[in-house]
C-alpha cells in the first residue's frame, strides 16, 4: 500500500498535467489550427492574453548564479551554444516545466539533459551524484 | 559582420554564391518586406504575432547561422539578418494608436519582398 | 537588503571552500552541484573557468549604461559614435563586450545597438522568446522582464504595460517596442529631462537607473531609483551585483 506522502505526490503529478486533453483520434476534424497548435513552440509568447502583475524584484540565490555560470562556461568551452540552451530549456521541456519551473531551474535541467544527450555522462552516473550530494547534507 | 563566440564553429558550406542565389538579393533598408508563412517545428525564433505581417527593413545587422539550425549544432547556413519594422495596426487587430512601431530581427529565409 | 552570511560553495574542486550546511538544501542546489561536478570532473571546463567567469558575472551592472548614457547627453560626438556603432563606444566607457572569454559571453554576442528616443519616439525592450538582455552593459536582467507576463504583454499592449510602471505617453508618441528575438542587444538611450541643464556626468548618472535603459521609466530630477517589490533569497548571493541600482 503505498504511503501518503507517495499518495499526495502521485496526486500532485497529477494535477499538473493540462487541464484540457483533447485527444485527436480519427477522423480529425479541421485538424489545421490543432496541429499547428501542438507544433507551436512553447518559448513563442508574444501576444498571448496574461492579466496585469506586480513586477517583482528577485534576490539572486547563490545556486542560481552558479547556474548561470556553468550554463555560460558550457558554451565558452564548446560543450554547447547558447542557442542549444534555449532550445532545450525554453522548448524541448514542454509546457509544464516551461510554464511551471523556476527560471534557473530550466536552465540546470537544460545543461543536465545535454550532458547526457551528448554521452558526456550517463544517466545513471547522473543519479548517482545526485544521491551522494543529497547524502552529505543528510549527514548531522 | 558575424564574429565567431564561443562554442561556435567556423561553418564548412558558409555564404557560397551559390547559396546567395538561392536565397535571392539581399534586402536593403527601406524594402517592403512580408514575412513567410513557412512550416515550423521543434524550433524557430520567427514569432508567430508576424507571420504573413509586412513590414520595412530597418537595418541589416549580421549574417550568421540561422537559429533552426545553430540550435542543433547543425554546421550549416548563413544568412542575412535584418531587423524589421512593423505598424502596430498591421500587427494586432484593433490596435489604437496609429503611430506604434515594433521592431524584430528576422534571417533572410523568414522574409519575401511585399508588393503593396 | 539583507546580507545572510554566505556560506560558501561545498563541493570538492570548486572555487569557493566547502562548508557544512546549516539549513535544508534544495533539491535545485542539489542538481546544480551534481551537475557542475560532473561537469569539472569529465574535463568539460574547469573550476578556474567557473572561478574567472563568476567573477566577471558579480562585476556587472547597470552602472556602465548610466555612464554611457550621461557622457551621450553632455557629449555629442561621444552620442554620435554610440548610435553608429554601440560596442566601439561601450569600449570608451570601460565596457568590453569580448569579456570575459575574449569573444564574448555565449549569451550576449556582440552585436550591441543603442536606441535613441526623441520627444516624439519612446523605445521599449523586450524578449518575448526568452529574456535576452545587454547583460556587459546593465548586468543581470531584472526578475519580471524574465517572466511569461511581461514578455506576452509588452508587443501587444504596450501602453497598457507602460502605465503599469507609471509611464504613461500621449497618443502623438510613437512607442515602439524592440523585441530583441536574435543576437542583437539593446539599450534605450532617454531623452535628457529638462531640469537637469548643468549637470556633471556624475549627477545625470544617478537619474538614469535600469528601468530608463530599459524603457519603463523616464529619468527625472530626483528619480535615483527603481522601486519595485523585492523578493528575498533564502541564501542569496554575497556580491556587488546585487547592490547595483
Amino acid at each position: 500500500m503505498p504511503s501518503k506522502d507517495l499518495r499526495e505526490q502521485l496526486d500532485l503529478i497529477r494535477s499538473i498535467q493540462p487541464a484540457i486533453h483533447v485527444p485527436q483520434n480519427w477522423n480529425y476534424e479541421n485538424p489545421g489550427p490543432m496541429y499547428k497548435a501542438y507544433m507551436h513552440p512553447p518559448h513563442d509568447v508574444g501576444g498571448q492574453f496574461d492579466v496585469p502583475v506586480y513586477y517583482e524584484e528577485k534576490e539572486e540565490e547563490d545556486w542560481e548564479l552558479n547556474t548561470y555560470v556553468t550554463c555560460e562556461v558550457l558554451g565558452w568551452r564548446g560543450a554547447w551554444t547558447a542557442e542549444e540552451r534555449r532550445r532545450r530549456a525554453d522548448n524541448d521541456l514542454g509546457y509544464t516545466l516551461y510554464l511551471g519551473m523556476p527560471y534557473y531551474a530550466r536552465w540546470i535541467w537544460a545543461a543536465a539533459k545535454m550532458l547526457v544527450d551528448k554521452k558526456h555522462i550517463s544517466l545513471a552516473e547522473l543519479q548517482e551524484k545526485i544521491a551522494e550530494v543529497r547524502s552529505r547534507y543528510e549527514k548531522k | 559582420m558575424r564574429r565567431l563566440g564561443p562554442g561556435m564553429k567556423k561553418s564548412k558550406t558558409g555564404h557560397s554564391p551559390e547559396k546567395a542565389a538561392a536565397t535571392g538579393a539581399l534586402f536593403k533598408v527601406g524594402d517592403q518586406v512580408r514575412v513567410r508563412d513557412m512550416p515550423y517545428m521543434f524550433y524557430t525564433r520567427s514569432q508567430m504575432y508576424t507571420r504573413g505581417v509586412a513590414g520595412t527593413i530597418a537595418a541589416l545587422t549580421y549574417k550568421d547561422l540561422i537559429p533552426e539550425e545553430e540550435a542543433f549544432n547543425f554546421d550549416g547556413r548563413i544568412e542575412q539578418y535584418y531587423i524589421v519594422r512593423f505598424r502596430q495596426k498591421d500587427l494586432w487587430p484593433g490596435y489604437p494608436f496609429d503611430n506604434d512601431t515594433l521592431q524584430t530581427e528576422c534571417p533572410h529565409r523568414w522574409l519575401e519582398p511585399a508588393k503593396n | 537588503m539583507s546580507h545572510t552570511h554566505s556560506h560558501g560553495k561545498p563541493g570538492a574542486d570548486t572555487h569557493h571552500k566547502a562548508a557544512p550546511m546549516v539549513e535544508e538544501i534544495t533539491d535545485y542546489e542539489v542538481l546544480e552541484i551534481a551537475v557542475r561536478e560532473l561537469a569539472i570532473e569529465h574535463g568539460l571546463f574547469t573550476a578556474e573557468d567557473h572561478r574567472r567567469f563568476t567573477e566577471w558575472a558579480e562585476s556587472i551592472g547597470p552602472a556602465a549604461g548610466s555612464r554611457l548614457v550621461a557622457k551621450a547627453w553632455t557629449d555629442p560626438a561621444f552620442k554620435a559614435r554610440a548610435l553608429k556603432d554601440g560596442v566601439k563606444a561601450c569600449k570608451e566607457i570601460g565596457v568590453d563586450w569580448a569579456e570575459p572569454t575574449g569573444v564574448g559571453t555565449p549569451s550576449d554576442y556582440m552585436e550591441f545597438h543603442v536606441l535613441e528616443d526623441t520627444p516624439t519616439l519612446h523605445h521599449v525592450i523586450v524578449c518575448t522568446l526568452c529574456s535576452c538582455y545587454p547583460r556587459p552593459l546593465l548586468g543581470m536582467s531584472p526578475e519580471w522582464y524574465r517572466t511569461t507576463n511581461y514578455r506576452r504583454r509588452l508587443v501587444r499592449w504596450p501602453r497598457q504595460v507602460l502605465a503599469e510602471f507609471g509611464l504613461i505617453l500621449p497618443p502623438e508618441v510613437e512607442v515602439r517596442v524592440e523585441d530583441s528575438n536574435q543576437k542583437c542587444r539593446f539599450m534605450v538611450l532617454p531623452v535628457r529631462p529638462k531640469g537637469t541643464e548643468n549637470w556633471t556626468e556624475e549627477q545625470l548618472e544617478a537619474i538614469v537607473t535600469r528601468d530608463c535603459m530599459i524603457g519603463v521609466a523616464l529619468p527625472k530630477p530626483g528619480r535615483t531609483a527603481d522601486v519595485h517589490p523585492i523578493q528575498k533569497a533564502r541564501r542569496p548571493v554575497e556580491s556587488s551585483h546585487q547592490e547595483a541600482k
